[in-house]
């Protein structure tokens, strides 16, 4: 898996590896717990193309028993080698086995081979956590539902057939759960989120 | 997969001498941390599980947990070098990996005779004198009758 010179790509992760961790998991637990608010999430150094917020979750979140798929932009040595010293996760090639995904804007037009659970155990389904140049750049969207009173407002730029996919696979209890990071920033979206596109509901 | 490599068997005498150095390391400490470097693991303290085998044929058992001390640092060359260490001392633990990142540089005979053999050497002589204090408490027992006959 790591190859004998993959050691000259490490780089170090968290400064304070046990209080930043804890920040981390802290935020990432609050953006699902209050979907379509940003938390900050800049205790990770950047890793090549991946943005603090993206690789805090993936140090957050990442260990021996999480099979992680990566997207092409993100499967290059030094991200791999990091990974594997970091987080110690398996980098698997098959999406259905994945319980974790990590993906940028260009991946987002297909989800229909991750694993969105069963109904005895919908906690098993992959998590995808989506890196985007920019969480506030798209057309404005009502979110409802649960950690949400009333209606919020949320801008992510996200093309449609992202919402689509989401739509598709979801069959509540089962569904796919979302992180959004860009640069230190992340914003949740739950599989219990419902999406409103204008007055069409969409989700 | 790479017992025979020896490379990797030179790798494991060192680490393992550099193990057991303990207040031996402190003395090269300025020579160790005379060029640049950065902590890609901190010196971090964890658990470890002791697995013993009762006799050559018995069945492994868990003898107990131990402390251990980890550290991996890099060089500016980008030479890595790792270290793992009984107890909880950090300071040597990143002395420890800072040697064996020197060890697989360019300089590996200088460091050989300047830090490893010298410790090998005080190691062997520790050695061969516990064993030495623990011969002379050997107590051996002879039968002279056995009263039978």
């Amino acid at each position: 898996m790591t190859t004998p010179h993959s050691s000259h790509w490490l780089q170090p992760a968290f400064d304070d590896p046990v209080l930043d961790a804890q920040v981390s998991f802290r935020a990432a637990l609050a953006a699902l717990a209050e979907p379509g608010l940003t938390q900050s999430m800049a205790r990770a150094h950047a890793l090549g193309d991946l943005a603090p917020a993206t690789y805090g979750l993936c140090l957050a979140f990442l260990d021996s028993d999480t099979p992680l798929w990566l997207a092409p932009r993100f499967d290059t040595p030094l991200i791999r080698a990091n990974l594997a010293f970091h987080c110690g996760c398996p980098i698997v090639a098959e999406r259905e086995i994945a319980l974790f995904a990590l993906l940028d804007e260009s991946e987002l037009a297909d989800l229909s081979d991750f694993d969105n659970g069963s109904e005895r155990y919908p906690d098993q389904s992959c998590t995808l956590l989506i890196q985007l140049a920019d969480l506030h750049a798209g057309a404005p969207q009502r979110w409802r539902g649960p950690g949400i009173k009333d209606v919020r407002s949320v801008n992510l730029p996200l093309p449609a057939s992202f919402w689509q996919q989401r739509q598709a696979r979801s069959a509540f209890p089962r569904g796919l759960d979302c992180f959004f990071a860009a640069g230190g920033d992340v914003i949740g979206l739950p599989r219990s989120t419902r999406v409103l596109i204008e007055t069409e509901e969409a989700a | 997969m790479n017992d025979h490599d020896p490379n990797i068997a030179a790798r494991q005498r060192w680490m393992g001498v550099l193990a057991r150095a303990g207040d031996a390391l402190d003395a090269h400490e300025a020579a160790l941390k005379d060029s640049d470097y950065q902590l890609i693991r901190s010196p971090e303290v964890g658990m470890t599980l002791v697995r013993g085998r009762m006799g050559g044929t018995g069945s492994a058992f868990n003898l107990g947990e131990m402390t251990v001390t980890r550290c991996v640092v890099r060089l500016a060359d980008g030479r890595t070098g790792y270290s793992y260490l009984a107890g909880r001392d950090k300071r040597r633990a990143e002395l420890a990996a800072l040697a064996d990142a020197h060890l697989q540089g360019s300089d590996q005979a200088r460091w050989l005779s300047d830090l490893i053999e010298p410790l090998a050497r005080q190691q062997r002589e520790q050695r061969l004198a516990r064993a030495a204090q623990t011969a002379t408490t050997q107590v051996e027992f002879f039968t002279l009758v056995r009263g039978e006959d």
